[in-house]
C-alpha cells in the first residue's frame, strides 16, 4: 500500500518537474525534482526490501533526468534579457506625439 | 485660538504647494521584477522609469514613464509590455495627462485622463481593442477631489515627501484615480532600514502600503517599499505579497539624479 503511494507521489512529481521545467518558471522545478528523486530512491530501497522488480523507477528517474538537464541548462544559458521593445517604443513616441497637442491649450497653474 | 488656525491653516498650503526638490529631468531608474517562491527567484520582467522634460508653447511640463517589458523566456508564454506617463508641473508635481498604454498577452487597454484641476474633474477616455483588431472608445467626466492624482504622480509624490521628518508609525493617505475609480492608499513609516542593493548598501526608510477596500494586496504591513534615505529618496527596493509567494522589485541602476 504504502509503496504504490509512493510510486505514484514520484510520478506526479516527475510530471509535474518536467512540466515546469519546460515552462520559463524552471527555477521552480528543482522542488518537485528532489520529491521525485527522493520517492525514487524508496522504491528501490522497499523493492530491494521486497526482493521484486519496479519498472516505475526507471520512469521516475528517466523524468527527473530530463527535467535536471532542463533546469540547469535553462539557468546556464538564458540571461534575464528583455526582448523586442520596438512596438513599445513606437508607441511610447506616438504617445509623446499626441500628449504634445493634448497639452498645447493646458494653463499651469503655479499654484496648484 | 486664531493664531492656531493661521498655523494651521499655513500647515495646509505647505503640504499642498509642496515644491519639488527631489526629481529632476533625466532621471533613470531600472528595476528587475522577479517572483519569489520559498526563495527560488524567477525573473520576470524589466520595470523602467524615466523623467523628461516636454515643452509646450506655453509651459515646460515634466513627463513621468514607466514601462515594463518581459524578459525574453517569457515573450511567448505570457508577452507584456505596458506603458504608464504622466505629464505633471516639474515644480508640485501635480499631474495634468495621464496616460496608460497597457499590452499584457494579447490584451489590449489604453486609459487617459485630463485633468481639470478648477473645475476638479477628469477628462476619461477608454480605449480597448475586439477581437477582429478595431478600436472603440469611452469618454467618461470623473468627479475628483482636490488631492486626486494618478498612479504614477503618486509614485514620484511619495518620493518628493519630508519623510526624514516623520517618525515611525505616522502615515499619511493618498487617492489614487485608478480605472475611473477613486482609490485611498495609505502609506505608513515603519522604520529606518539599511539593506543592501546593485547600487551599493544604502540606508533606507521602509514604508508599508495599504489599499483600502480592495484585496489586491494581501496582508497588514506585508507590502513594502524602500526609499533611500538621502535627499534623492530613490524606490530600491519593493515587496508585494501574492497568494503564492512574493513579487519584488530590485534596482538594477540609477541615473541622472539631482542629488
Amino acid at each position: 500500500m504504502g509503496k504504490k503511494l509512493i510510486i505514484i507521489l514520484g510520478f506526479i512529481a516527475a510530471v509535474l518537474a518536467v512540466i515546469l521545467a519546460v515552462t520559463p518558471l524552471s527555477n521552480l522545478a528543482v522542488i518537485p525534482i528532489i520529491v521525485a528523486f527522493v520517492c525514487g530512491l524508496l522504491i528501490i530501497f522497499m523493492s530491494k526490501k521486497d526482493k521484486t522488480k519496479t519498472k516505475s523507477i526507471q520512469y521516475i528517474f528517466l523524468m527527473v533526468i530530463i527535467a535536471l538537464a532542463l533546469t540547469i541548462y535553462k539557468s546556464i544559458y538564458y540571461t534575464s534579457e528583455v526582448g523586442d521593445i520596438e512596438q513599445l517604443e513606437q508607441r511610447d513616441e506616438e504617445n509623446l506625439e499626441d500628449s504634445k497637442e493634448l497639452l498645447e491649450d493646458i494653463d499651469i497653474d503655479e499654484d496648484l | 485660538m486664531k493664531k492656531y488656525f493661521f498655523v494651521f491653516t499655513l500647515l495646509c498650503g505647505l503640504s499642498i504647494t509642496a515644491q519639488n526638490n527631489t526629481i529632476a529631468f533625466g532621471e533613470k531608474l531600472v528595476f528587475s521584477a522577479s517572483y519569489n517562491m520559498s526563495g527560488i527567484l524567477t525573473d520576470i520582467a524589466e520595470v523602467k522609469m524615466e523623467t523628461s522634460e516636454v515643452k509646450t508653447s506655453k509651459s515646460t511640463l515634466m513627463r513621468l514613464k514607466c514601462t515594463a517589458a518581459t524578459y525574453k523566456k517569457w515573450d511567448n508564454f505570457f508577452k507584456i509590455r505596458d506603458l504608464y506617463e504622466s505629464y505633471v508641473n516639474p515644480k508640485t508635481l501635480t499631474p495634468y495627462l495621464y496616460k496608460r498604454d497597457i499590452s499584457e498577452g494579447g490584451y489590449y487597454k489604453f486609459m487617459q485622463y485630463k485633468y481639470n484641476h478648477k473645475a476638479k474633474l477628469v477628462k476619461s477616455l477608454k480605449r480597448k481593442k475586439r477581437k477582429d483588431g478595431t478600436t472603440w472608445d469611452e469618454n467618461k467626466n470623473v468627479k475628483i477631489n482636490a488631492s486626486t492624482k494618478d498612479i504614477v504622480s503618486t509614485l514620484y509624490y511619495i518620493r518628493n515627501l519630508d519623510i526624514h521628518k516623520a517618525n515611525p508609525g505616522d502615515q499619511q493617505d493618498f487617492i489614487v484615480l485608478f480605472d475611473n475609480k477613486e482609490t485611498s492608499i495609505t502609506l505608513k513609516y515603519l522604520s529606518k532600514e539599511t539593506i543592501s542593493t546593485k547600487i551599493g548598501s544604502k540606508e533606507c526608510y521602509k514604508l508599508a502600503i495599504s489599499i483600502k477596500g480592495s484585496d489586491v494586496l494581501k496582508g497588514s504591513n506585508s507590502n513594502l517599499l524602500w526609499l533611500t534615505a538621502d535627499e534623492n529618496k530613490i524606490p530600491v527596493y519593493a515587496k508585494f505579497k501574492i497568494p503564492v509567494g512574493n513579487g519584488e522589485l530590485k534596482i538594477q541602476s540609477a541615473t541622472g539624479l539631482k542629488h
